[in-house]
């Protein structure tokens, strides 16, 4: 069975058609691409599959349980985490606190027993712990104690992604990690991806939009046009489709294709 | 007990201090002890692990990663095998790693994590001697395949199997060594030319450390915080050579990124920095204090001359009058006692300041704040320490008396010459090199100096680098270049003039500092060259240049000056791993520049 499984998936806003019978299926430990032009409907999807937007048909199976009628805060138990294209933290408060409300549902016990019976302490320290290790993986250490409003860009896109981690997710959905980096800031989270994927083998689904990054990592990608699956295989394999060649007429295909003009 | 070579100096304190605290480190937050016990059992397992491997006596191995308790067990593993410890600088790009590992013949090379990695493959096949890739952290390499590489617990599990056979074996093998074996290999970053790689024996350290420590005094109770490169001498006698002497504790930073917090965390008694390091912190102090709240200004306004009037009375040794010591008791409450805890260095008893020389500007303002920074002068080849200014005796401008055991003359031409129990056995496979610089015993140092009539010693400049300008004057640059970089805007400074009518500089503006003066002022940027090519901040950098020349002879100001639009990197070949200047890179570079301002077309 598959992790995740988009089935028929269509979604409109009045008369726009988002999504239209878009169906998916992402093996456990994939890491899986979803690639397209703008407007192409890929961060709806990404809605559809948190939770955030409800699809007006289709199903989508996170373990085989349809989650479609869950609020987000729900499914993110079910141990689905995401980031966001723009940055969504609590600017005001610092690294450590940000990537703590990561832990918010592994929290036990709840507010009487945290303010009256003492059962704050002993859980917090483990919770800290897995921060740390979210730290020490991400190579944030220098920034723990920093208000996040005082970071640069790239740093707080490694924060979100800090908190995604720090919900142990079994799927990690990334909605433009790249976006507005840097070439340096760029390679750096590539690479966190990867490592990411081979050391705590989690399933990873990733919207982007700098080609070279998503040919060089991702195992199989998908392409989205005016919310239709155009086409879906090995990087390889989708370059060399004529139907995705066709949906990025105008954009010179080969070089945007290996990066080249991505900026 | 032998106490002849490191290992077994190291062995010795292990005897003596057993369970006690020998290294920290700061691992997922939180300090976590190693006793010299754990201490010694790295050392002795990776040493017969590497041994199992093929490692011989007299073999190489290269450390090529940050600072972390592994690279000191390396290090001795390597020694009480007989073998030579060799340091790579984790900032190497690939073809600089390649240069160091292939001219020493290292058979294996120990690295810190994937980025090193990723370096030592890339270059792997200009590498023959190479047997194994060994690393700390394995994140991110599951997935090679590279049959060389292998974990750094891989090699000690392989060497505790061994010792759970034959428990003697690692005594036996540390009793083949001996004092005269080359115990680490150092290799200078040339300013001119490829670095060599200068051969310090088991003899040279222990002498070294017969001579210094006296003078010098380290107990077991000094904590020290590790962050300086440690294939650099200075740092490698900080975090191994003196504390093995000493039982003091090696306390390791987070990263290179967290230092400042993590000396906060330590406050380390016995602290070592580099010019540029002491640079920043005074820039950083200042800087601060322009965006501090009015109170805290006033505190800083007030109380800052006190400190400064304190320094000089004990500076010039006068007798310090009851009004000053109240004064300052005062100022140490209320403004010092903040702003060296804000630096880490609340429980600093020695400062040093080596490696390169300071404006004496930049000392006095510490030994104003009530860190009294001794400056020392050495070189690689001697083992590190020659002369140093000793607490209760120091005069700013000089490098201080020589340490015991060293003897000291100038030549004829000012070059500085040295003799003692500590001069290095040569340069690996450099005999031409190694007969050059040492002649009929005496050290040639490449600096020149002079001694003042208490025997002090003034550096002037390295002798490469004196400028004779056109008028046939001699000029130290590195005088004026030390004086620039005391503003907090300026970062770099190389002054030119060789051959030329007047002096001109190239100033690199201090980015952070700079941006923020910018903004404060409404002056629009984006990046660094824009910040720099912008006509208000020139005139700022005018001023502060003005300010420089007003210390100096009229031949020795600076007329001209240019502000560069990128910042210098190892990377592009203009600062050699320790981020000294390398001129010649630099003059090549920016020749049109240079041209322009002696009136030349560009």
């Amino acid at each position: 069975m598959a992790l995740l499984e988009i089935q028929d998936v269509s979604l409109s806003f009045g008369g726009i058609k988002a999504l239209s019978d878009v169906s998916l299926s992402i093996e456990a430990g994939e890491l899986y691409a979803v690639i397209g032009p703008n407007g192409a409907g890929k961060t709806s999807l990404l809605n559809c599959i948190s939770g955030f937007y409800k699809p007006d048909q289709g199903r989508v199976l996170f373990e085989g349980r349809d989650v479609i009628r869950l609020r987000p805060d729900q499914i993110s138990q079910l141990g689905v985490a995401r980031t966001f294209q723009n940055v969504e933290l609590f600017a005001n408060m610092n690294v450590i606190d940000n990537m703590l409300l990561g832990r918010h549902h592994h929290y036990k016990s709840g507010f009487f027993k945290n303010a009256f019976l003492g059962y704050l302490a002993p859980e917090e320290t483990v919770h800290r712990l897995k921060v740390e290790e979210v730290i020490d993986f991400l190579e944030m250490e220098q920034w723990r104690k920093h208000l996040v409003a005082n970071l640069p860009y790239g740093v707080q896109k490694r924060v979100e992604l800090g908190r995604a981690l720090a919900q142990e997710p079994k799927l990690l959905l990334l909605d433009e990690p790249m976006a507005g980096m840097n070439v340096e800031e760029t390679e750096d989270i590539a690479r966190f991806i990867l490592d990411i994927h081979q050391e705590l083998g989690t399933t990873i689904v990733m919207i982007e939009h700098d080609m070279h990054v998503v040919m060089d990592i991702s195992q199989r990608i998908s392409v989205l046009d005016f919310g239709v699956k155009i086409a879906e295989g090995t990087p390889n394999e989708v370059q060399k489709n004529p139907e995705v060649q066709k949906a990025y007429l105008g954009e010179d295909f080969e070089s945007l294709m290996k990066g080249e003009s991505a900026l | 007990m032998r106490t002849d070579t490191l290992p077994h100096m190291f062995l010795a304190k292990v005897r003596k201090y057993g369970d006690r605290v020998a290294l920290r480190e700061k691992d997922l937050g939180i300090w976590q002890e190693i006793s010299w016990n754990e201490y010694f059992r790295h050392v002795r397992h990776f040493c017969l692990g590497l041994i199992e491997l093929g490692l011989k006596p007299g073999d190489h191995i290269s450390i090529f990663g940050e600072n972390e308790p592994e690279w000191l067990y390396a290090d001795l593993a390597a020694q009480s095998a007989g073998a030579v410890a060799v340091g790579v600088y984790p900032t190497n790009p690939a073809a600089e790693a390649r240069y160091v590992i292939g001219h020493s013949e290292s058979s294996f090379v120990v690295c810190d994590d994937q980025e090193q990695v990723d370096k030592v493959i890339e270059v792997k096949s200009d590498l023959p001697m190479l047997k194994n890739i060994i690393v700390m952290d394995m994140k991110g390499l599951r997935n090679y395949t590279d049959p060389m590489i292998m974990p750094f617990a891989a090699v000690e599990e392989i060497g505790r199997d061994i010792e759970e056979k034959d428990p003697e074996r690692y005594y036996r093998i540390l009793e083949e060594v001996r004092p005269e074996n080359v115990a680490i290999m150092v290799y200078t970053s040339g300013t001119t030319g490829p670095p060599k790689g200068a051969m310090l024996s088991h003899a040279n350290i222990t002498n070294f450390l017969k001579n210094a420590a006296p003078v010098i005094p380290q107990y077991d109770t000094d904590e020290i915080v590790s962050y300086l490169p440690l294939c650099h001498v200075a740092e490698r006698l900080m975090s191994v050579f003196f504390p093995i002497n000493s039982g003091a504790t090696v306390n390791f930073a987070e990263s290179v990124e967290t230092v400042t917090q993590d000396m906060r965390d330590v406050l380390p008694t016995f602290f070592l920095a580099v010019p540029r390091i002491w640079e920043k912190m005074m820039a950083g102090v200042i800087i601060k204090m322009k965006d501090a709240s009015s109170l805290k200004q006033t505190a800083y306004r007030l109380f800052q001359p006190v400190g400064e009037a304190m320094a000089e009375a004990r500076l010039a040794r006068r007798p310090i009058p009851l009004s000053l010591t109240l004064k300052y008791g005062l100022a140490y409450l209320l403004l010092l006692r903040h702003l060296k805890k804000e630096l880490g260095l609340l429980r600093v008893r020695v400062a040093v300041s080596g490696a390169a020389p300071i404006a004496p500007e930049v000392l006095k303002y510490f030994h104003s704040l009530g860190v009294p920074v001794l400056e020392g002068w050495g070189m690689t080849e001697e083992t590190g320490i020659a002369t140093i200014n000793l607490p209760e005796d120091v005069k700013l401008g000089t490098v201080g008396r020589p340490i015991p055991g060293v003897e000291l003359k100038i030549a004829d031409d000012g070059e500085i010459l040295l003799k003692c129990g500590h001069i290095f056995e040569g340069y690996w496979k450099d005999p031409e090199a190694t007969a050059r610089t040492i002649q009929d015993g005496w050290l040639y140092t490449g600096d020149v100096g002079e001694l003042d009539a208490d025997g002090r010693l003034k550096i002037t400049d390295r002798k490469k680098e004196i400028i004779i300008t056109s008028g046939g004057k001699n000029i130290a640059p590195s005088e004026i270049e030390n004086r620039l970089k005391c503003s907090p805007y300026i970062n770099e400074a190389i002054v030119i003039g060789d051959g030329r009518k007047y002096l001109t500089a190239l100033i690199q503006i201090e980015y952070d500092n700079v941006a923020k003066w910018a903004q404060e002022r409404g002056i629009a940027y984006t990046t660094f060259k824009s910040l720099a090519q912008n006509p208000e901040v020139t005139e700022m950098i005018r001023e502060e240049v003005n300010t420089a020349n007003r210390e100096f002879a009229q031949v020795e100001t600076i007329k001209k000056f240019k502000l560069l639009d990128k910042e210098l990197d190892h990377d592009d070949d203009e600062l050699t791993a320790t981020l000294k200047l390398r001129r010649k890179t630099i003059n090549k570079k920016f020749g049109h520049i240079i041209e322009e301002m002696y009136g030349g077309k560009g």
